[in-house]
């Protein structure tokens, strides 16, 4: 049974559509990323123009990130100064963004620049859970426990305009956060991303924050950066396909519940290596359609035309 | 029902058979609705010749059928090679081209002849330089007369594989003598719009009579609906878009949390 996308302007099975949804959704509830990463680049596969992939990717995330917030809000992990502060950086972030998107779609190099972002952040993300999930399986093996150490920068704490992070216990400069933020927010309204997995490094890392905190904190300021990305591809770049976005949330809203309660009863490092290989795939995947030459070097994109 | 519309083309063409040589035609649709399960249309397009009223169609008569859809603007860019990646580099805007373009004849109408009489888009094969003035085209810093040729061939070949450009022959049937009929082939690619239909009859390679009429092809549906509300309404939009995906992530939420307390 096929869909028509209103805005994508083609049909496409609703089967393969949920189950895309369900998968991404699954992963994202087990190993608590936001899955934008994957949804993405296999929407353009699927034949989705890249603005409307990066535009319904944002729509999505804000679902899937508000049903994730709440659950970790419910225990008291999210720190919504914290959040405030980083979507600060966010906010400017984004309106760049955007700027810097539809001007590549006028340059006609969107796709390209998308590409090579999608094979960078993919291929780093890949390398990492394969190495870390493969230590941990080598470590299970030799029955060790590693304790590992938080360490971060104190830089941070040096920096001007200080303020104090109660639920975090910091009291470390804005700028930090805020820089975070901006980075986060070009992310995302470029790649359809939240960025959950740029975000958390850097905030433990680069802000010292408990980890405790720093999930449902990412998670919060991800619903605001998502949904003003969303606003802001809907009236400018028109991309947001509302069939497509009610598609993918309800089965990622349905599959990250199931992900959650399968993270609790299965044992991850096997189904991270698994999940490595597969972004590995897609990020060789991209490469290919890069370094092959096409075989018709001409495309066609229409400017005007009457609706 | 062909029957019937086939008597009444009889009844004029008797009408018509005063004068030397006379034309009538019609369509079954004047306009074509499209929506989400549109799989594409075969557009009835008949109608009747006479040449001259004691001899029924010679060979030396013929027949064709044009039509032209809305016109749009496009840009063709060409990839090429940089350090092994494929990117974008050149491109060319052609303005106002056809949406849809469709050429028919009963018989191989030759390109001097489309040429000599302004008809057809696809008709560059024989002659050697193509008359650019007559298009509007924004051809950027491409000035070699070959590249400007590439990439025109590229625009039509794109068009074709998309179903939207085509030049057939021999998809015309003649009845009875003087009755003709085509189905044209509408795909659900079209774009939407005013269409032109243009009826020649060609008698010893000049055009003996023409006769010409427009139908529109419009989308429908919800799925159309939410397109042109997407346009029309983007902040609304917009807000509609993430009221949906704040509350399904927050039912989410709450059905998932009552779920795990039972």
């Amino acid at each position: 049974m096929s869909i028509y996308l209103p805005i994508a302007e083609l049909s496409v099975n609703i089967f393969l559509l949920l189950s895309l949804g369900g998968v991404v959704g699954f992963l994202s509830g087990m190993f608590g990323l936001g899955g934008g990463f994957l949804m993405t680049p296999i929407l353009i596969f699927m034949g989705i123009p890249t603005n409307v992939a990066v535009a319904t990717s944002a729509n999505q995330i804000v679902a899937s990130s508000i049903s994730g917030t709440i659950g970790y809000w419910r225990q008291g992990l999210v720190d919504f100064k914290m959040g405030g502060v980083l979507l600060i950086g966010s906010f400017f972030g984004s309106i760049l963004g955007v700027w810097i998107f539809s001007k590549l779609v006028a340059l006609g190099q969107i796709d390209t620049v998308i590409s090579i972002l999608y094979f960078s952040l993919l291929t780093s993300i890949g390398m990492i859970m394969l190495i870390e999930s493969s230590q941990v399986i080598r470590d299970r093996v030799r029955r060790k426990t590693v304790k590992r150490k938080i360490h971060y920068h104190n830089w941070a704490h040096k920096l001007p305009f200080k303020i104090k992070f109660y639920k975090s216990k910091l009291y470390i400069s804005a700028i930090p956060p805020i820089i975070i933020g901006f980075v986060i927010g070009i992310l995302s309204a470029t790649m359809g991303i939240g960025g959950t997995f740029i975000l958390i490094p850097a905030m433990i890392y680069f802000l010292g924050m408990p980890t405790s905190k720093v999930i449902g904190t990412s998670l919060f300021q991800i619903i605001f950066v998502t949904a003003l990305v969303t606003l802001l591809h809907a009236t400018t770049t028109f991309a947001v396909d509302a069939v497509l976005a009610f598609f993918l949330i309800i089965s990622s809203v349905i599959g990250a519940q199931v992900g959650v309660l399968a993270a609790n009863k299965l044992r991850g490092e096997e189904i991270r290596a698994l999940l490595a290989i597969i972004v590995l795939g897609v990020a060789t995947k991209i490469a290919l359609d890069l370094l092959v030459e096409p075989n018709e070097i001409f495309n066609i994109s229409v400017i005007r035309a009457l609706f | 029902m062909n029957l019937r519309i086939f008597f009444f083309i009889k009844l004029l063409v008797l009408a018509f058979i005063s004068s030397a040589s006379a034309l009538v035609i019609g369509s079954d649709e004047e306009e074509i609705y499209i929506d989400a399960n549109f799989s594409g249309k075969n557009l009835l397009v008949f109608g009747a010749f006479y040449s001259d009223p004691s001899q029924a169609r010679d060979d030396k008569s013929d027949i064709l059928i044009e039509v032209v859809g809305p016109s749009e603007d496009v840009v063709i860019r060409k990839k090429e090679s940089f350090f092994g990646f494929w990117l974008n580099s050149k491109s060319v805007g052609f303005n106002d081209v056809p949406g849809f373009y469709y050429l028919s004849s009963t018989n191989e109408i030759t390109n001097e002849f489309l040429n000599e009489n302004n008809i057809g888009l696809l008709n560059k094969k024989d002659t050697q330089l193509i008359d650019w003035s007559a298009l509007n085209i924004d051809w950027g810093n491409i000035r070699n007369e070959k590249d400007k040729e590439s990439f025109y061939d590229a625009l039509i070949r794109t068009k074709e594989i998309e179903d939207v450009y085509r030049k057939v022959n021999g998809e015309i049937d003649i009845i009875d003598g003087n009755l003709f009929r085509s189905y044209i082939e509408i795909p659900n690619t079209v774009p939407v719009g005013q269409y032109k239909v243009n009826l020649y009859l060609i008698i010893d390679n000049k055009i003996s009579n023409e006769y010409s009429y427009n139908f529109m092809v419009t989308r429908v549906g919800i799925e159309e609906a939410i397109y042109s509300f997407s346009k029309n309404y983007p902040l609304i939009y917009g807000l509609i878009s993430l009221l949906i995906a704040i509350l399904i992530g927050w039912s989410g939420a709450e059905v998932f949390k009552r779920f795990r307390k039972v």
